[in-house]
């Protein structure tokens, strides 16, 4: 039995006048890729963020590798670390290279040398293909080549984990191809990931298990095999045909 | 022409304090500009409300009274003596401090948000995320408002005629009384604040297209 | 004298300077408008002239400019009415806030977009209508802000005036120091004064231009 990577239990998030997250346990063991889908709005952004302690939830607890991180007095800084964050509108630091958004982190956080801090940055770049553009800053990238470095990021302060926050829905549907390959060569190597994405191909091919999402609650969970076939729940159903539907007209 | 040259010496002693207050008052401006915006925007209500007053009463003011109230209040308030050019250095500081803290928050604003989620994502702590990738961007971004503030800045300091001050302006008022070429004095006396205000402009420009972000479209 | 009667003293001075102000920005508004719009719309050589124009006036000062005028036009040369110290103070606020109104027009030209230039000639407006009823509208709105900064930094300027002996705020202001020999009351009062003439108005127009341009999703 894997080791549980990352858990939470009972969470809530509730802003002024919305509830985001709603009494949501899940847990992702090491090496496994969960992929969480569900309609606009239903707070799977808040999920995330909530995850990687971005955002403080209201109630409940976030637990990474049995430790538990919503307790007061806990160094976040650290925490954050360890958990890779790749977000949908990307945000590479517009002042930085390619190389210089990698290396912030090595440099600044783990406090590593220069020059390890390159080699480990270019390491980082190489697995997502960008090591040719090092030297380009975000704004010279394709938007496809931007959120492959954003993956790199994440991946070369070596986390636990990956979360990424539909790392394609801001893209032009032709450079969606290539941040999807990425991820799949990240899976093949047993990369532990929490992925929101409604790429249902991709998601069919990596995901262990799939999770629908609605108001701001886990309606239903199992194999993608399962989703593809015959949901149990009524809105998992027509939400599945309506993506299917889109993906094959596309 | 000769009564310029007789001149001169005078012309070039009054163009040096106006240099000096003005570099001062920009530069150690911007020193207390920056603590003062991240205050503003970090440091929670009761900091940000002195911040307020500060700058509501050093721009709203009218600066002749700033420059009295250093020359003439405070000293008696004090029970000591500060001389005009003490004054200038301090008052045009706190002055221009005042209105660089509104573009450099305003700046740090536009970029805040999302870069420093980002920033965060990595582990980076917040003085971090503020050192590192806020600042950065934030300092390129404003330079052509400070460029417009050293301008301004560069202009007033011909108030400080008003306390008895020896600059520029003030050289050219005695050029004018003692030769009684007064519009050959004054026009003389603007060409040098327009050529040098135009060129450290000029430079600010180029600096600014230098240290661009390359192929980032941004305005403050 | 007591306070109150310190306060009154300075007090009538705000005429002054509410008049210097007031009329050095119309003067500015009446020069910026056309500036802005020959600089945008008209060939190279106006550009010139009007970039040359705006980088000397804001290229001197505005306490040199007084001098010059009142001193060097006004009194050596003897050109009326520049011999008028009130004249020549707001003839060189004007002029200079004709510079500053130029930018901020041109920006807001810019901000209302060739798209609704474009839209108004394709109805057939010829660009001169195009310009009053399309562009002027839109385009105060959104230079309505920057306006309402330009007006308090004349408030605040049209203090140099005291120097050429202008019986204004500031002026009086010095006359009470010199006749009370109180070097404290009189400046923090004046300060204060200034700070009421210019804080409400300014943000007020602030406030105004920002819920306009949201209304009106410019």
């Amino acid at each position: 039995m894997a080791d549980t990577v990352m858990e939470c239990r009972n969470l809530w998030k509730i802003y002024e006048k919305i509830t985001a997250v709603k009494d949501v346990s899940l847990e992702i063991k090491e090496g496994e890729i969960k992929l969480l889908f569900g309609p606009s709005g239903s707070g799977k952004s808040t999920l995330a963020r909530c995850l990687a302690l971005l955002t403080t939830p209201t109630k409940g607890d976030v637990f990474h590798r049995g430790e538990c991180l919503t307790r007061p007095g806990v160094n976040l800084n650290k925490a954050r670390a360890r958990i890779g964050f790749v977000f949908q509108h990307i945000w590479l630091f517009h002042h930085l290279t390619a190389l210089g958004n990698v290396e912030l982190g090595l440099r600044r956080v783990l406090k590593l040398p220069k020059k390890e801090a390159r080699e480990r940055a270019t390491k980082a770049l190489r697995e997502v293909k960008m090591e040719e553009w090092a030297n380009h800053y975000p704004a010279q990238l394709s938007g496809g080549q931007q959120q492959r470095v954003g993956i790199a990021r994440a991946l070369a302060m070596d986390p636990y984990i990956i979360i990424l926050d539909e790392p394609t829905s801001a893209l032009d549907p032709e450079l969606i191809g290539e941040v999807t390959d990425t991820l799949r060569a990240l899976a093949k190597k047993g990369t532990t990931m929490f992925i929101i994405s409604h790429e249902m191909q991709f998601a069919r091919e990596v995901a262990d298990e799939m999770i629908f999402f609605n108001q701001g609650m886990i309606v239903e969970e199992g194999p993608p095999e399962r989703f593809f076939t015959k949901p149990s729940s009524d809105r998992a159903k027509r939400f599945m045909e309506r993506l299917i539907k889109r993906t094959t007209k596309e | 022409m000769d009564f310029i040259i007789e001149f001169l010496p005078r012309i070039f002693d009054g163009f040096l304090v106006t240099i000096q207050v003005t570099f001062f008052g920009v530069i150690m401006g911007l020193a207390l500009a920056i603590p003062l915006a991240i205050g503003d925007l970090y440091g929670g209500k009761i900091v940000s409300t002195i911040i307020k007053f500060y700058v509501e009463f050093f721009r709203g003011s009218a600066l002749v009274a700033q420059l009295f109230i250093f020359y003439f209040s405070i000293p008696t308030l004090l029970n000591i003596r500060i001389d005009w050019f003490t004054v200038g250095l301090v008052a045009f500081t706190l002055n221009s401090a005042a209105y660089q803290k509104g573009y450099i928050k305003g700046a740090m604003e536009s970029v805040y948000e999302d870069q420093m989620t980002a920033a965060l994502s990595i582990g980076l702590s917040k003085v971090q995320a503020i050192i590192y990738v806020v600042l950065p961007q934030s300092l390129r971004i404003v330079i052509p408002a400070w460029s417009n503030e050293f301008c301004s800045l560069a202009k007033s300091t011909a108030a400080l005629l008003t306390i008895g001050g020896k600059d520029l302006t003030a050289a050219g008022r005695t050029m004018a009384s003692q030769t009684w070429r007064i519009l050959e004095s004054y026009t003389f006396i603007a060409l040098i604040y327009f050529l040098w205000i135009t060129t450290v402009m000029k430079a600010l420009d180029i600096l600014y297209n230098k240290v661009k972000i390359p192929g980032l479209e941004v305005s403050a | 004298m007591d306070p109150l009667s310190q306060l009154s003293f300075i007090l009538w001075g705000v005429p002054t300077t509410l008049a210097i102000s007031i009329l050095s920005f119309l003067s500015g508004l009446a020069l910026g408008i056309p500036l802005a719009f020959i600089r945008v719309y008209m060939g190279k050589p106006f550009q010139v002239m009007v970039d040359l124009y705006e980088k000397i006036l804001r290229g001197v000062p505005e306490i040199v400019m007084m001098l010059l005028l009142y001193f060097g036009v006004g009194l050596a040369l003897g050109l009326k009415p520049f011999d008028e110290a009130f004249f020549a103070v707001t003839f060189a606020l004007g002029l200079r806030s004709g510079a500053n109104q130029s930018q901020i027009f041109r920006g807001a030209i810019r901000g209302v977009g060739e798209s609704q230039m474009i839209a108004a000639r394709s109805l057939g407006l010829p660009t001169s209508q195009a310009i009053i009823h399309v562009m002027i509208p839109q385009t105060f709105i959104i230079a309505t802000p920057g306006l309402g900064s330009e007006y308090a930094l004349l408030i605040k300027d049209s203090a140099y005036a005291f120097i050429l002996g202008v019986l204004e705020t500031m002026k009086r202001t010095d006359i009470l120091r010199m006749t009370t020999f109180d070097t404290v009351f009189p400046y923090f009062a004046s300060a204060f004064i200034y700070i009421l003439l210019t804080f409400p108005l300014a943000t007020y127009l602030d406030m105004w231009g920002s819920r306009k341009r949201k209304e009106l999703g410019l």
